[in-house]
């Protein structure tokens, strides 16, 4: 009887802890990515294969290379992080978390230089892909996924 | 070897006859009550034949006691055990009834809830794809760019489109 009761506290526990973390952990990838067009084209990066087919078809390029990314597990909806490459920064604040998904502050440096600024609220189900500036013969896009 | 209290009720029957009536006969101490009390007897016996004997039923009361029978067995009256208990029948409610009826309501309900839902989902699809609140582009370094938003609803992916954004050499895209 007493082991029973034991047993069953425990597996509450277990059920609430893991609900809870299940809850709190959504990992938010956020990426700088060249798209060209190219002969022999490299296979697309996992973090981008869920949208493979629509990045092929809005952007018209047939590769996609991340050049700089960030992964942040996001607790509270209040964090900030940055994804660089060499020349480019993507600062991400959150702030704050909805029902739908995240708030979020986006800004994209090229060195020091703010070149665009955006508000979105980025949803759980639906990624955001901004078309940046054009980059020798490519496209610099800027992918943010809820993972 | 017949007891006397055997002899006495095949006497009082009539069942004796010849030489073994005769002995009994002349072994009685009083023949005079001994008859007296067989008669007594037999007049006894013809009031009980008489009056217990087996009714015969009419048409009318056979088939109503027929159908109060038939009645008694479907409805799941009382019925009689041989060591007299009493056995009550099943009611309509039986475990695998109930069993259907619990399966046959979720059923209905899994129906009715995913035709709801089903109903529902279009109209929530776009509160659960990303919503570009507002874009700027730095008006100095990038005086003729513009933005625009796309939703591609087949990833539900959502696009901030610029254009006009200064180009810059192949060199930016390094890692």
């Amino acid at each position: 009887m007493g082991r029973a009761r034991a047993f069953l506290v425990v597996a509450i526990a277990f059920a609430i802890t893991g609900a809870t973390s299940l809850y709190g952990a959504e990992n938010v990838w956020s990426g700088l990515v060249i798209a060209e067009n190219v002969a022999k084209p490299q296979p697309i990066p996992p973090e981008l294969t869920r949208i493979e087919g629509s990045l092929k078809k809005f952007f018209g390029y047939n590769q996609f290379q991340v050049i700089g990314q960030s992964q942040k597990a996001l607790k509270t909806g209040q964090e900030d992080w940055l994804a660089t490459s060499k020349f480019f920064g993507l600062h991400v604040d959150a702030q704050g978390e909805t029902e739908a998904g995240y708030v979020l502050n986006l800004k994209l440096y090229k060195e020091k230089e703010l070149l665009l600024e955006t508000e979105a609220k980025l949803s759980k189900r639906s990624p955001l892909v901004i078309k940046g500036p054009q980059v020798g013969g490519g496209q610099l896009l800027l992918v943010l996924v809820v993972q | 070897m017949k007891t006397f209290e055997e002899k006495w009720t095949a006497w009082v029957d009539g069942q004796l006859s010849g030489r073994e009536l005769a002995e009994f006969e002349a072994s009685l101490p009083d023949k005079a009550a001994a008859e007296a009390e067989r008669a007594s007897a037999q007049k006894l016996g013809k009031l009980l034949k008489r009056e217990l004997g087996a009714r015969t039923l009419t048409n009318e009361e056979f088939f109503s006691h027929q159908l109060r029978e038939r009645i008694a067995q479907e409805g799941g009256e009382i019925s009689r055990a041989p060591g007299d208990r009493r056995i009550e029948r099943s009611t309509w409610w039986t475990i695998p009834r109930l069993l259907w009826t619990g399966t046959v309501s979720l059923a209905v309900f899994l129906a009715c809830t995913i035709l709801v839902m089903r109903e529902k989902n279009p109209t929530e699809e776009s509160q659960y794809l990303t919503q570009i609140l507002n874009a700027r582009v730095d008006p100095v370094v990038s005086p003729n760019a513009t933005v625009s938003i796309f939703e591609v609803k087949q990833d539900r992916v959502t696009v901030l489109w610029t254009e006009g954004l200064q180009s810059l050499p192949a060199d930016y895209a390094a890692k």
